[in-house]
């Protein structure tokens, strides 16, 4: 195991911040830790680098324990955090070596591996410029060159998307797989559900300290009833019909509010086909229809009860 | 690694606009202005010979002894004895006189006769060492007059060469004889010392950029493969370093710009400005590492802190110094920038280096101490929150 974490319990005064939090990454996988804001997903992480005491729990990093001294470990972790951490009187190529120079002392070797950052983040022409000059997102992917420019084994981003333009996102997310791609074992966090579901190959889901459920997103969808959402597009609708459609098989929930008729379904087979069935025998007339596999946020609600962005 | 640390935080500190400003340049612009205004003081100090005329007339032209006494006080150092020159005399005819008064080319005339005349045009002081000088040399005739007539052996004794010279019953004995007394001088030692202290500032951002719980670059360092310690020396070098070259610029500008007098001990010059540098700068890192505040709580502490100490030092107001000696005496031996203070002070007044070493002495000492509970602060790897 690339990480192993049992029984994990930090407490800030009464505040339980992790709750027996217990975690496998697997060598190769990008894992993700999906939460809403406050659910201890950072300060997992800084347990997790022997930043913070921890009142009780095991971590193991490469099949070793994990503590602040254990360089050998650490030469082999990559973070980015979730506020870019880099010297505002450093150029952008200083910055990079200066962090890539806790880790590689041979000056050849490092200049490659700057270089090779500098490539991978796209800021060849920002070079010389210093932080305070670089926007919002080119910022990100400096805090991100700093983190991985000596190749680690394991490479941590907690929260890297937050406050990024769709764009520098959408290049974060494409860096983190082929970084992946590239050998690199990855822990993901985020509050963001799309972007797990479209990075992470395992996902664990926490709450208040504690993880709600883990495993892939198949898995985790499995794990909840919701099997289908059907939203229609209905311009006139009885409550007779409205009574004749709960019937359908499947069903779960039906809602009517301002011309739009949502369904949600049970696990089952052509939900779809049935409800159009039903309208055309009933005469309803219709207009666009959706139809929705559950999401994480599906899967998060009908767990705690509440939405994952609350 | 330790090189590469070395230089990389020397780059973030000689980068550091803000950082510089108030370490460098705000000590060059104080030394400037300390320099203006105590410039002011010393030319106010310094006599100019008073503009006055005497009248030309036939008592005057007859009077060989009067004339004397006015061309004696009328050039540099009339008696050889580093004596100032009183007057600028013109002799000039009446209606002139009377003309150079209304133009204020001259402070008064001189109309000599029995009784000798001063006429002026207002009163003030220059009007007032005319007065007391014709005064005197008055009183001085007359006197030597009456003894004359009691007893006219008495020229042949030399009474008028006697009666001339003034004499000097008590004789000034300097304690330690280098440099001459100069109450200016400590507010130039006060600022030196207070810039070596700004190097507080030095200390105080290489802490919060290794402590995990103030920055997010120091949580970066602290999960790389790199002992904490490690990397806090090579910041704290690099500091003292920074601070210690700024404070041989505000000395060369002193010496050389300013022409400040600092004695002739370069090399316990330099001592004293490295032990200076070298505390402030632990001192800097001891105030970052004692608490969770935020870095402008820990600026504005550091600010307090110097400038208090400044005060007592004498920055603002020289006696200070001489209070604190005489009612707190241990508060000069507590104050950091009083120490620094008083070595260049004793380098300068005095022949002997006990006191200079007493005060480098406690300097490294206060060093030790500020660094001791520096590392006790920041030792611990993890911490309780970050």
């Amino acid at each position: 195991m690339i990480v192993s974490v049992k029984n994990l319990v930090k407490r800030y005064g009464e505040l339980v911040a992790l709750d027996h939090l217990s975690f496998d990454v697997k060598e190769g996988e990008i894992f993700g830790l999906l939460g809403p804001n406050g659910s201890g997903k950072t300060t997992a992480i800084n347990c997790i680098l022997s930043l913070l005491y921890y009142d009780k729990g095991e971590i193991n990093l490469f099949d070793r324990p994990m503590a602040p001294d254990a360089y050998d470990i650490k030469r082999d972790i990559g973070i980015i955090m979730q506020d870019v951490a880099v010297f505002e009187e450093l150029t952008v190529y200083e910055n990079i070596d200066y962090f890539c120079s806790l880790y590689v002392r041979d000056r050849e070797k490092r200049r490659k591996l700057v270089e090779e950052a500098i490539d991978f983040v796209g800021l060849n022409d920002y070079r010389k410029f210093h932080p305070k000059k670089l926007s919002g997102g080119l910022l990100r992917r400096l805090n991100i060159a700093c983190g991985i420019a000596h190749k680690p084994r394991l490479i941590i981003l907690d929260e890297p998307t937050v406050a990024v333009d769709p764009q520098s996102r959408n290049n974060i997310l494409d860096g983190i797989k082929k970084l992946n791609e590239d050998g690199a074992t990855v822990i993901y966090t985020s509050h963001y559900m799309e972007e797990v579901e479209q990075l992470c190959s395992r996902i664990m889901i926490m709450d208040k300290g504690r993880v709600i459920a883990k495993g892939s997103k198949e898995e985790l969808k499995g794990m909840i009833k919701l099997g289908e959402k059907i939203t229609v597009e209905v311009f006139g609708l009885g409550s007779s019909s409205l009574s004749e459609l709960k019937k359908l098989p499947n069903i779960s929930i039906v809602e009517y509010k301002d011309k739009t008729l949502s369904l949600k379904y049970n696990r089952g087979k052509h939900n779809l086909t049935t409800l159009l069935d039903f309208f055309r025998e009933n005469d309803i007339s219709f207009g666009r229809v959706y139809s929705e596999l559950p999401t994480l946020n599906d899967v998060f609600l009908e767990i705690t009860g509440k939405e994952l962005r609350d | 690694m330790f090189l590469n640390i070395f230089i990389n935080r020397l780059k973030c500190t000689v980068r550091d606009k803000e950082l510089v400003f108030w370490t460098l340049i705000f000590p060059l612009v104080l030394a400037t202005f300390f320099n203006l205004a105590f410039s002011g003081i010393s030319k106010a100090e310094v006599f100019n010979a008073v503009d006055i005329a005497v009248i030309d007339n036939e008592q005057y032209q007859r009077d060989n002894d009067f004339k004397n006494f006015i061309e004696q006080h009328s050039k540099d150092d009339p008696a050889g004895e580093n004596d100032v020159k009183l007057f600028n005399v013109k002799v000039v005819s009446q209606k002139e006189a009377d003309k150079m008064l209304d133009n204020n080319e001259i402070v008064g005339y001189v109309t000599y006769g029995e009784p000798l005349r001063l006429t002026v045009k207002d009163s003030g002081f220059d009007q007032t060492i005319v007065k007391e000088i014709f005064d005197q040399y008055s009183q001085t005739v007359s006197s030597v007059v009456s003894i004359v007539k009691q007893n006219p052996s008495a020229l042949q004794n030399g009474l008028a060469e006697d009666i001339g010279k003034s004499r000097e019953f008590t004789r000034e004995v300097r304690i330690g004889t280098k440099g001459k007394p100069d109450t200016t001088v400590n507010y130039f030692y006060t600022l030196i010392a207070m810039s070596c202290f700004y190097g507080a500032f030095f200390g105080l951002k290489e802490v919060t950029d290794i402590q995990a719980n103030l920055t997010k670059r120091a949580a970066r360092l602290n999960v790389a493969p790199v002992h904490k310690l490690k990397a806090l020396s090579a910041g704290l070098l690099a500091g003292i370093m920074v601070s210690f070259a700024e404070i041989l610029l505000l000395l060369c500008y002193l010496i050389f710009g300013l022409k400040i007098d600092f004695g002739n001990q370069t090399g316990f010059i330099i001592l004293t400005s490295f032990a200076g540098c070298a505390a402030g700068i632990s001192f800097g890192a001891l105030i970052g590492s004692a608490n969770k505040k935020g870095e402008g709580v820990k600026v504005a502490i550091l600010i307090v802190s110097t400038m208090s100490a400044s005060f007592l030092a004498g920055m603002m107001f020289d006696k200070m110094k001489y209070i604190v000696q005489q009612n707190v005496p241990v508060l000069s031996y507590i104050n950091p920038i009083a120490l620094i203070t008083d070595a260049f002070y004793s380098l300068y007044y005095y022949d002997t280096h006990t006191r200079f070493f007493v005060n480098i002495g406690l300097l490294s000492g206060f060093t030790v101490l500020f660094c001791l509970a520096t590392y006790l602060r920041i030792r611990r790897q993890k911490y309780d929150s970050i």
